[in-house]
């Protein structure tokens, strides 16, 4: 049987995980020869890409395999050079195509927030009286699920009444009493990580 | 080398009833030798009023011997070496030409430049008019390089490359650099080629303000009030701290003080005995030439903001943040790519763990690609003070920095 399967010389059974389990039992995996040296050298001659071959034998060729790196910043987007500068109009050209499929893109976020522009001087006295009134239920997401703006307008508009900061320091002093040492540094280090953000580390 | 000169210059010459002089006695009281008269202007003050040409010492050596022992005396009179002992230092000749100074430039200045203030009080004989030239000079050849280079630059972070080129410390790493050693106290009678100044007493605290307190700022025993940045220009100094006044009299330095005065001192003195274009080359090869990324200096809070606000002041379409590509979103370590959009226009692009990450730092690369435009063949005004320079054309100005 096991001379059988040798003499076949089919390749993926040079490859011992491709055999079904009973071939365990002919211990075949244990015994290694030089022809099965061979056959395994041979499986990893992986035939090279397309552009490092010389099928453009006839004319000069540029191959550029752009490096898996950000762009540097000291490379100005052409949208940000003067309208003076010489660069602005030698990129124009060759960025023609690259830039169509910029729709296509997904976006960061679902959906776009849209800007309405709805509200009137008199909603915004109106959510300053709301909050001040009764600042437990006006909380800045329930006015803002109100008058259908986001709760950073919300903030922008009106403030807190120092009792309810008051409060909801407290809140936030009870819910932190109760953290062990363990969320205490995984919090610490997450506002850690993101001051590096802005220094670009 | 240094320590073993002072010790000789200590022991004969400031105390002359050291053992050693002791030891010579007994010496001569057994051999009745004439190196009795060797010691002699050393052992006692009268003796010194004698003077050299006393008939008593006929041989030459001898005559050579006692002469020097009374310059010597003399002196210990000043605070900083005298100027003639700069011709004869190997440290300031070898200074001298490791620097690679222009040969204009004399080793009596160089001596002059390496005496402090704290150490010589005397304006005749101290750095402290070089040093005043010298820092107006490297300050103003880094402003100009700064903002002809990166007009768009914000003022924070010029205040901060300001530093990083011209700034105490770095002023002083270029001094260790350039091989500077510091005497251990100043006085006549040391080496020119040590940098000479009175040091701080040892336990003071230097936090306090021993320098008088010389801000032309209103307010300025407030601590807690805001300063704004703009504020910084018209009251602090070029690196946006608060104006330092001389340090009174009496008091010392530290010693990287003292060694960035010394530099600021050389840069004055090759400017005033070799011109305007070797202190410029001086410059340039010394200070320009030092890697600096501009890059690191920024420090952002809140990049997606300053962006809206920019791509609003520069009526371009509102920056929307897009999927580049991503791997691994169900998984520990995903990674997005993350690029910024406004229009059709890919304005940065940033990658991160998170799709809030990728998105900060691909703001933060867009506002970092605003900042540091830099225009094509940069030229600085004092290009113009050359000869045969080609007409001024005027260089780009910004509008400014973001404002939130």
């Amino acid at each position: 049987m096991a001379t059988s399967i040798v003499a076949s010389k089919r390749p993926f059974l040079s490859l011992p995980f491709l055999l079904p389990s009973w071939s365990d039992s002919l211990a075949l995996g244990s015994r290694r020869y030089q022809s099965s040296y061979r056959r395994t050298k041979q499986r990893l001659r992986v035939k090279p890409d397309a552009t490092f071959g010389s099928s453009h034998q006839g004319h000069d060729q540029i191959i550029y395999n752009p490096p898996s790196s950000a762009p540097s910043v000291y490379h100005t987007p052409s949208k940000f050079l003067p309208s003076n500068d010489a660069r602005r109009s030698m990129r124009i050209e060759n960025a023609g195509n690259a830039t169509e499929s910029v729709q296509d893109l997904p976006n960061v976020y679902r959906s776009d927030p849209e800007r309405k522009y709805h509200l009137t001087p008199a909603d915004v006295e109106e959510i300053r009286k709301l909050r001040l009134s009764d600042p437990m239920t006006w909380s800045r997401h329930k006015l803002a699920k109100r008058f259908e703006c986001s709760p950073l307008f919300i903030a922008m508009v009106c403030e807190a009444s120092p009792e309810k900061k008051q409060i909801q320091r407290q809140v936030l002093e009870a819910v932190q009493s109760q953290w062990g040492s363990k969320r205490r540094m995984a919090r610490e280090d997450r506002k850690l990580r993101r001051e590096a953000w802005g220094r670009d580390e | 080398m240094k320590r073993v000169q002072l010790q000789r210059w200590s022991s004969t010459v400031l105390s002359p009833r050291a053992r050693t002089v002791s030891r010579l006695h007994q010496h001569v009281f057994a051999t009745g030798s004439r190196c009795q008269s060797t010691a002699s202007p050393l052992q006692a003050e009268s003796s010194a009023q004698e003077g050299p040409g006393d008939a008593g010492f006929e041989d030459v050596e001898l005559m050579k011997h006692v002469r020097s022992a009374h310059r010597r005396k003399d002196m210990l009179k000043y605070p900083s070496p005298p100027v003639d002992a700069a011709l004869n230092s190997a440290k300031l000749a070898a200074l001298h030409a490791r620097l690679y100074l222009p040969s204009r430039l004399p080793p009596q200045t160089l001596a002059r430049a390496l005496v402090d203030a704290s150490a010589d009080p005397n304006p005749d004989f101290n750095n402290e008019s070089l040093a005043t030239l010298g820092h107006d000079l490297l300050t103003y050849y880094t402003t100009e390089h700064l903002l002809c280079t990166y007009p768009r630059l914000p003022l924070t972070v010029i205040f901060a490359a300001m530093y990083a080129y011209a700034g105490p410390k770095t002023l002083a790493a270029m001094a260790r650099e350039w091989g500077v050693e510091h005497a251990s106290l100043p006085g006549g009678e040391v080496d020119p080629g040590l940098l000479q100044f009175r040091r701080v007493a040892p336990g003071s605290d230097l936090s306090v303000a021993t320098y008088n307190n010389r801000t032309p700022r209103p307010y300025a025993a407030q601590k807690a009030w805001r300063m704004t940045v703009t504020s910084k220009i018209f009251y602090d100094d070029e690196f946006g701290d608060a104006i330092k006044g001389p340090a009174t009299s009496g008091e010392g330095v530290t010693a990287e003080l003292a060694s960035a005065t010394f530099v600021r001192a050389v840069m004055g003195a090759i400017y005033l005995h070799a011109g305007r274009p070797a202190a410029k080359r001086f410059f340039e090869q010394h200070f320009l030439s030092r890697h600096l990324n501009i890059a690191q200096l920024f420090n952002f809070s809140q990049p997606a903001r300053d962006l809206a606000r920019l791509c609003a002041r520069e009526n371009f379409e509102l920056p929307v943040a897009r999927i580049i590509s991503e791997t691994g979103r169900k998984s520990r370590h995903p990674v997005f790519v993350v690029g910024i959009f406004s229009g059709k226009d890919k304005l940065g692009e940033g990658a991160g763990a998170s799709l809030i990450e990728a998105r900060e730092r691909a703001a933060l690369a867009a506002l970092k690609g605003w900042y540091l435009y830099s225009p094509l063949n940069v030229r600085v005004p004092s290009s113009m003070e050359e000869e045969g320079a080609a007409p001024w054309k005027p260089v780009y100005v910004d509008l400014g920095e973001v404002i939130v």
